[in-house]
């Protein structure tokens, strides 16, 4: 009974010592993604549908394991404990920048190497169509007559309507109730029963439903309008001030373990590029609602940095009473 | 009207397809019986196995396993008292009683059939009104669901056994496991001791294989020299007189499964338990008392967990919003494969809703053919030795667990709840209340505070509202009237006698 | 086993206390989210279902009063005599044992190698002897878990 046995450890142990040495030929084995938001979000969706090309080019397989909860903490955490072999990839969102800002994690981004920062997507403020406001304005003014009446669809803490409402709030005023939900799909859903009046969503959520005239948008957090929404006024016309928060948008971006070594980074970081550079994957990106942004290495780094000064001190200057900690104390820059 | 036709047959008349929705339910069959796979888990597998694939046939393989699974959690509970998914709990309550008096191939087969009718009345209601059914399910406000999470409160009753108390303790407790966790809202840990690991929460599958596999393994070990029953195999396939008998059962908690199914806050789990429990009040004279192998209590939830499919397929063919997990990682696949699942889909790509339509009647035609095949040799496995079995079900119960996740630790945890589990049932406790509780209690919590936020916090605002709107009325309505005209007053006086 | 519930098992009034403890904490725990009972908040729920434990528990306690120990059980030292015989045999604890050892194996000696050593010990152990068809059972399971969770639904198994 001991001989198979001493022979599995001895090619364990083998496999492990080739892939010590052999580092020339990552990857060599199938790659571990984990997925830090739940089957079905848009992460997910991104995810899924980018892993195909990046198989193709890497000539392996990449197992896609969704970790969610804890506003993704609990994916980061793990893969961040894993060996720094490139074996364990993170496909995340913007949340982590946020982490340390309202005390969840004590590690952000700056944790891990961007691999690829794929794209951004945008905001809409999505009202049912049979609201009395039919823009932002009709709504902010409404608001500031009747404070804490109109009801807001959020996501909880570190989501995006509270980060769209902190942003709001720096610039402006918003009083209103927040109803929380488990996210924009429970969201959506209440807007359609109109069980809350208004919801900052992503587009990538609501663009069918506003096509399809069974929801409306009131503003799109950009500085322009958007040629994929036509009649949607951008958010400067209500809010001119919030300009200098724009471009603002979720992002979604793959990471790696900080000591990776360099060469694997680098083989990673080509073949993601090449991945998000293809065809069918902007093609995805695009009817998703999302924008390809394609960043890696440094130009990545000044991404993730300037996210989350804009939004951290969005956030602090809103006194929004998820902020925990200042973003000064956490060395975060002013914008 | 010829185009809807031929969208109907697609699936039918396309080898490919064919052969597809048939692997995908026997497939599906066994994803379903293992515990801690679960049909989500294999569908987003597959978004990524089909995404060079023509969209039908991934939504074919996807359709016949999302039908297979559905039912296949049946196979475990009835065998092993493990349900195989959480939406099969229920059917572990009357199945295992039947497979230890040697019945455990008349449970599979009559669930098997139960399964089919559930499935096809689901199909039957998804074609015929799937957008008025999903204008309904819109109409449920947080306060609504707040009202279903309290009604489905009041299964303790049912669910408790001998003592009431025992049950709303564990009930509770089921709850409090189900609150563990980040808060949704304010991103607060609760319940979490200072752990790092518990901010995710503690997921109600290793909760159930704790406390059904673990539990009963640990619990099988004081009579590990009982010879294990023989199976029956002769008479598999229920007799057309017992179907019959039981249509009328089964054609309404099919219907209470496919309207729970559409509502895209609850699915199979919740819509099986309202099941079991309609069928606990409404039959009153069952051959066998409920709980110890009544074929109602195996019907119910059978009939309700597949006829929730069809329920889930309604808000996600019609406005793209998911009725549960499944069909929001189904709508994830539409996304990736360039369609725009939404209000619209209906209209530019009619097609989809046809397509699937036809094709879950014919993965139910499989899944009567592939249920009704094999039970000879699944029900052997009851007659397996205890000394073989009992190392194999926590080896089972490791490995579902692990896959969850892929983590440790709750795999720590599910053995922590399997001891628990022991406890508890040798002092008279029983699972179901907890898992009743661990499914109910997020469900309660989240839209009690929903409806507390949108109301402003204003306590009468909140009370009045759960009787100002028609929908909320007769639910309020329907919970006074249990109130008052069952539970306590019954409960309390059989718990009275009882207690001698 | 459940059916002689009219008599107090030995061991149940220790543990109905245990339970009651256990709301305590909670009701502790839950306190602590946000320091009182607030009408909607995250500790609302928590404290809530905290304060229904303890009464159900206290329920729970009083009950015993119409209950009776089982006449045999002569005193307290006996009652735990009687527990620890009836749920302490040796081969159960032997089980739990070895299944702590097992779980915590899996981490640094990999999945399949530990559960190969648990299911051949176990079946080796349950079964008194008959070394070579515990062994063949153990491959055939080892086989089926690889096939099915490796190959086919490709699950990482550390």
């Amino acid at each position: 009974m001991f001989k198979p046995l001493l022979s599995g450890v001895a090619i364990a142990i083998g496999t492990l010592a080739m892939a010590g040495s052999a580092m020339a030929e990552y990857p060599e084995r199938n790659i571990q993604g984990t997925i830090q938001w739940g089957a079905g979000g848009a992460t997910d969706n991104v995810a899924r549908s980018l892993t195909p090309h990046v198989e193709e080019v890497l000539d392996t397989t990449i197992v896609l394991t969704n970790r969610a909860g804890g506003t993704g903490v609990i994916g980061m955490n793990h893969v961040m404990r894993q060996r720094a072999d490139g074996y364990n990839l993170l496909y995340g969102a913007e949340n982590p920048q946020l982490y340390p800002l309202m005390g969840l994690a004590d590690f952000t981004y700056d944790d891990m190497h961007p691999v690829n920062i794929i794209g951004q997507g945008l905001v809409v403020i999505a009202a049912h169509p049979d609201s009395p406001f039919d823009n932002f304005s009709e709504l902010l003014e409404h608001a500031n007559e009747n404070p804490g009446e109109l009801r807001m669809g959020g996501t909880g803490a570190g989501g995006l309507p509270s980060t769209i409402h902190a942003m709001i709030n720096a610039v402006g005023e918003l009083d209103v109730r927040t109803v929380t939900f488990g996210g924009d799909g429970p969201g959506v859903t209440a807007l359609l029963g109109e069980h809350i009046d208004f919801m900052p969503l992503s587009l990538s959520a609501v663009a069918e439903q506003i096509r399809g005239g069974r929801l409306k948008g009131l503003a799109v957090i950009t500085s322009e309008e958007l040629e994929s929404l036509p009649d949607v006024p951008p958010i400067t016309e209500a809010l001119p001030d919030i300009e200098s928060f724009l471009p603002w948008g979720p992002f979604w971006g793959v990471f790696v373990h900080e000591d990776t070594p360099d060469d694997i980074k680098a083989t990673l970081e080509a073949a993601y590029s090449e991945a998000v550079d293809s065809d069918e994957f902007r093609e995805f990106l695009d009817n998703f609602g999302g924008a390809p942004l394609n960043l890696s290495g440094e130009e990545a780094q000044q991404y993730l940095d300037n996210w989350q000064s804009v939004t951290a001190w969005a956030m602090h200057d809103a006194e929004a009473e998820t902020v925990k900690v200042s973003p000064e104390e956490l060395g975060i820059p002013r914008p | 009207m010829s185009d809807t036709i031929s969208y109907l047959l697609m699936a039918w008349l396309d080898p490919g397809l064919f052969g597809l929705t048939a692997l995908g339910v026997l497939a599906g069959i066994y994803i379903g019986a293992i515990p801690g796979l679960s049909v989500t888990m294999a569908v987003s597998i597959l978004i990524s196995f089909t995404f060079s694939w023509d969209i039908n046939n991934a939504l074919a393989l996807m359709v016949g396993i999302y039908v297979g699974g559905v039912y296949g959690g049946s196979r475990t509970a009835i065998l092993l008292n493990i349900p195989g998914a959480p939406s099969a709990v229920t059917t572990a309550f009357d199945g295992y009683p039947l497979a230890q008096k040697g019945e455990a191939g008349r449970a599979i087969g009559l669930s098997t059939v139960m399964s089919v009718i559930g499935g096809m009345i689901g199909v039957a209601v998804l074609a015929g009104t799937a957008p008025h059914l999903a204008d309904l399910a819109l109409q449920f406000a947080p306060r609504d669901y707040f009202l279903i999470a309290i009604m489905g409160l009041l299964l303790v009753s049912t669910l408790s056994g001998k003592s009431l108390a025992r049950g709303i303790f564990s009930v509770a407790l089921g709850a409090a496991i189900g609150l563990v966790g980040m808060d949704m809202v304010t991103a607060q840990p609760r319940l979490t001791m200072g752990s790092m690991e518990l901010l995710g929460g503690i997921h109600y599958v290793v909760v159930m294989i704790g406390l059904f596999g673990v539990a009963e393994a640990f619990y099988q070990l004081h009579n590990m020299a009982k010879v294990p029953v023989k199976q029956k195999v002769d008479k598999i396939v229920p007799p057309l007189s017992m179907v019959l008998k039981f249509l009328p059962l089964s054609i309404r908690t099919s219907v209470i499964g496919v309207v729970v199914g559409a509502l895209p806050g609850t699915g199979g789990d919740i819509a099986s338990l309202f099941a079991y429990d309609h069928a606990k009040r409404t039959v009153k004279n069952p051959e066998v008392p409920f709980g110890e192998g009544a074929y109602e209590g195996l019907v119910a939830p059978e009939t309700a967990n597949n006829a929730a499919v069809g329920g889930a397929y309604v808000p996600m063919l019609t406005l793209g919003m998911p009725g549960d997990a499944v069909t929001a990682v189904i709508i994830g696949a539409l996304v990736i494969h360039g369609l725009n699942p939404g209000p619209m889909l209906m209209i530019e790509t009619p097609h989809i809703f046809w397509f699937t339509v036809g094709n879950l009647v014919l993965a139910n035609i499989f899944l009567l053919i592939f249920g009704l095949t094999g039970i000879k040799i699944f029900s052997k496995i009851v007659e397996v030795p205890k000394a073989i079995m009992i190392p194999l079900i926590l080896v089972l119960c490791v490995v579902g667990t692990y896959s969850l996740n892929s983590n440790m630790t709750e795999v720590y945890w599910m053995l922590g709840f399997g001891i628990l589990g022991y406890w508890l049932k040798v002092f008279g406790f029983q699972m179901g209340p907890i898992i009743l509780g661990v499914i109910l209690g997020p469900l309660l919590d989240e839209s009690y505070r929903q409806a507390m936020s949108s109301v402003g916090d204003n306590s009468m605002a909140f009370l009045g509202g759960l009787f100002a709107n028609p929908l909320s009325l007769v639910l309020s309505s329907v919970i006074i009237l249990v109130l008052l005209g069952n539970t306590p007053l019954k409960g309390w006086i059989l718990a009275r006698f009882r207690r001698d | 086993m459940s059916k002689k519930i009219e008599r107090v098992q030995a061991g149940e009034k220790v543990f109905d206390w245990l339970l009651l403890l256990f709301s305590i904490g909670l009701l502790f725990e839950a306190y602590r989210i946000d320091g009182g009972l607030l009408a909607n908040s995250a500790g609302s729920f928590p404290m809530g279902l905290a304060l229904v434990m303890l009464a159900a528990s206290a329920a729970i306690l009083a009950s015993h009063r119409y209950k009776r120990r089982d006449p045999r059980i002569r005193s307290a030292f006996h009652e735990f005599q009687v527990f620890l015989s009836e749920h302490f045999k040796i081969h159960i604890v032997v089980f739990t044992v070895v299944a702590v050892l097992y779980l915590a194996a899996i981490n640094w000696a990999s999945f399949y190698i530990s559960t190969a050593v648990f299911l051949a010990a176990m079946f080796i152990y349950f079964r008194q002897g008959k070394v070579v068809s515990s062994l063949i059972i153990t491959a055939a399971a080892i086989a089926v878990i690889y096939v099915l969770f490796t190959m086919v639904f490709r699950v990482y198994l550390p």
